[in-house]
């Protein structure tokens, strides 16, 4: 197995400042498989800060790959407001109530308290540990979902969708109220020392149209960004799904870096806006890394490489979304010797060769176009 | 005097502008005119619907507004609905769906009910987190012919496959198994033996390929 020669944090660094490194970036996204290899439960997570820290820092040791993160579902901030959660013995929690079941309880929803309400104070802690442990040497970040998506989760996805048509004002007030949770779980984020990003999965065009997007939800997102921004903070943003008609919004959000689904085209990404964010992304978590083979994921890597390697604002090799529970840790493992492998500085033909000498014809999967629903689940 | 052609035009058009009041009242004319009740749902609301899920196709719309849409489609079906001749709701193929067991998401589902629903399918709906089991004993109960799987999680996949590997055990493999979903792709269902539909619309196509085409209704 080849071997890293910086640490994540000298890196990053590094790159930053236009000086040599090992290698690129190169994050897969574990999740709550961290679990798996720190050796408990899913739920542990729910009540337990260390659980949350340690498997973090089991699965980095691990891996070697360059960040870690708290964040366990897309639901915490929901529950904090009064939705109700369920939580499985060993996978991720699920939204089970909405907060609000009749419009007019919007108007009594109040922001969550980020040191008292659901689980927030769990990963408040979390964040603590996996700093004090970590914080020299990776970059840690708290994970927070966006205030137009957990907006949603506050009426239900059905219910919020059609009041997007029915009722904008009572949208505009969740969106607002959902913010303000936003804005101080941010805080609570940056009072720990650590780096806050956003997953926005509803906001993808596989969900809402760039119409009402630029409506209801750019708004609070492009406060939310701004509010991280000016407590000097860079932040990196993550939303499934098809995105293109939307890249200038994100763009014009003030955001760091955007993350992008593997349903996207990199390239085209890259081209349009790779002048003004970093981006991260996007080798297919479930059918690529989590399918294999190895061999498979090596020349998705090198593939979505050559595509993004020479973004203007830097590239970080990333999978398009969480990974799922239960992929193998020999298909990460591949994803990081392949980053190790690729080198620094990037060499073209280099990546032209790895990419021929996996024949694509049996292996090369279709690509996955989310369903109607095209919501995704995973923690991101 | 309406026409029944101005009439069914305007039950689609109101379906394609998720105009749910107006697709009620345009029914209740069309009733009060003495026109085919189902003539009303095939040619008018369906049609609607169809030009809703080309829309999305095209992404003009998207998931909230096939959701709007669908709400004046039922709104009018209640209207017209208790007016069907009764030999006309016979002989439907009929399809089983649900989310599998390990997920609650149904969006997509609810979606795919509604598109196949619209074009003349009977579909029983075992609702969210449905175990493998259910699927196999409910098409086998009713008749099916294909069985719809819908997922949007990774760790529900195997669910799939378990549904196509329970149908093969008990001698069922002539009822067909459809998947779609977030995490699906076509090279899944082809590992598995089902097919893959990769959104609402589509999935009506599929269906109907697999019943032979042949829509009695």
């Amino acid at each position: 197995m080849l071997t890293d020669q910086m640490t994540p944090m000298e890196r990053g660094k590094a790159l930053a400042k236009g000086e040599s490194v090992d290698r690129l970036p190169c994050n897969p996204n574990v999740a709550n498989g961290v679990a798996r290899i720190y050796g408990c439960k899913i739920s542990e997570f729910n009540t337990s800060a260390k659980a949350i820290a340690n498997a973090q820092i089991a699965s980095y040791r691990r891996f070697g790959y360059d960040g870690v993160r708290v964040f366990t579902d897309l639901f915490p901030w929901a529950e904090a407001m009064g939705a109700t959660v369920s939580f499985p013995d060993d996978n991720t929690a699920d939204l089970a109530e909405p907060a609000v079941k009749e419009i007019s309880e919007i108007y009594n929803l109040e922001p969550a308290d980020p040191y008292k309400d659901g689980r927030l104070p769990v990963h408040i802690d979390a964040m603590k540990y996996l700093v004090d442990e970590l914080g020299d040497e990776v970059g840690c970040a708290g994970g927070l979902v966006g205030p137009f998506s957990n907006a949603f989760f506050l009426f239900g996805i059905e219910t919020f969708t059609k009041l997007i048509f029915k009722n904008p004002e009572a949208v505009h007030r969740a969106c607002e109220v959902s913010l303000e949770t936003c804005i101080r779980y941010a805080q609570a984020i940056i009072d720990q020392g650590l780096t806050p990003t956003i997953s926005e999965p509803l906001s993808s065009c596989t969900v809402v149209s760039p119409k009402h997007f630029r409506e209801f939800g750019a708004p609070y997102i492009k406060r939310l960004v701004a509010y991280i921004n000016t407590h000097g903070k860079p932040v990196t943003m993550h939303i499934c799904g098809k995105t293109d008609k939307i890249w200038e919004d994100i763009v014009d959000m003030g955001v760091a870096g955007f993350s992008v689904d593997n349903v996207v085209n990199l390239k085209q990404c890259k081209e349009q806006i790779g002048d003004r964010v970093k981006i991260l992304g996007h080798v297919d978590p479930s059918a690529i890394i989590y399918a294999g083979p190895p061999a498979e994921v090596r020349r998705a890597v090198a593939d979505c490489v050559q595509q993004a390697w020479d973004s203007p604002k830097g590239y970080v090799i990333m999978s398009g979304c969480s990974l799922p529970v239960e992929t193998p840790s020999a298909h990460i493992d591949a994803m990081m010797n392949a980053a190790r492998e690729i080198g620094y500085p990037v060499v073209p033909e280099k990546l032209d060769r790895m990419i021929a000498e996996t024949p694509e014809a049996s292996t090369q999967p279709e690509i996955i176009t989310p369903t109607a629903s095209g919501i995704c689940t995973c923690p991101h | 005097m309406e026409s029944q052609e101005s009439l069914l035009k305007e039950l689609s058009n109101h379906v394609v502008d998720m105009a749910e009041e107006e697709a009620v009242e345009t029914a209740k004319r069309y009733i009060d005119g003495g026109f085919d009740a189902y003539e009303g749902i095939d040619q008018g609301l369906a049609v609607g619907m169809e030009r809703a899920g080309q829309l999305y196709e095209e992404e003009e719309y998207y998931i909230p507004e096939l959701l709007m849409c669908s709400d004046a489609m039922y709104a009018g079906m209640d209207i017209l609905t208790p007016h069907l001749k009764a030999d006309e709701s016979k002989d439907r193929h009929k399809v089983v769906m649900g989310v599998v067991e390990g997920d609650t998401h149904d969006i997509g589902k609810n979606l795919v009910k509604i598109m196949l629903e619209t074009a003349g399918f009977e579909v029983v709906d075992l609702g969210r987190d449905v175990p493998p089991e259910d699927f196999v004993s409910k098409a086998m109960e009713i008749g099916a012919e294909i069985i719809g799987l819908s997922t949007l999680m990774t760790t529900t996949m195997e669910n799939m496959e378990r549904v196509v590997q329970l149908l093969a055990e008990k001698g069922q493999s002539q009822i067909r198994v459809m998947v779609g979903g977030g995490p699906i792709s076509s090279g899944f269902a082809r590992k598995i033996g089902a097919h893959y539909s990769r959104n609402a619309s589509r999935a009506v196509e599929l269906a109907k390929s697999l019943v032979g085409e042949v829509i009695p209704c």
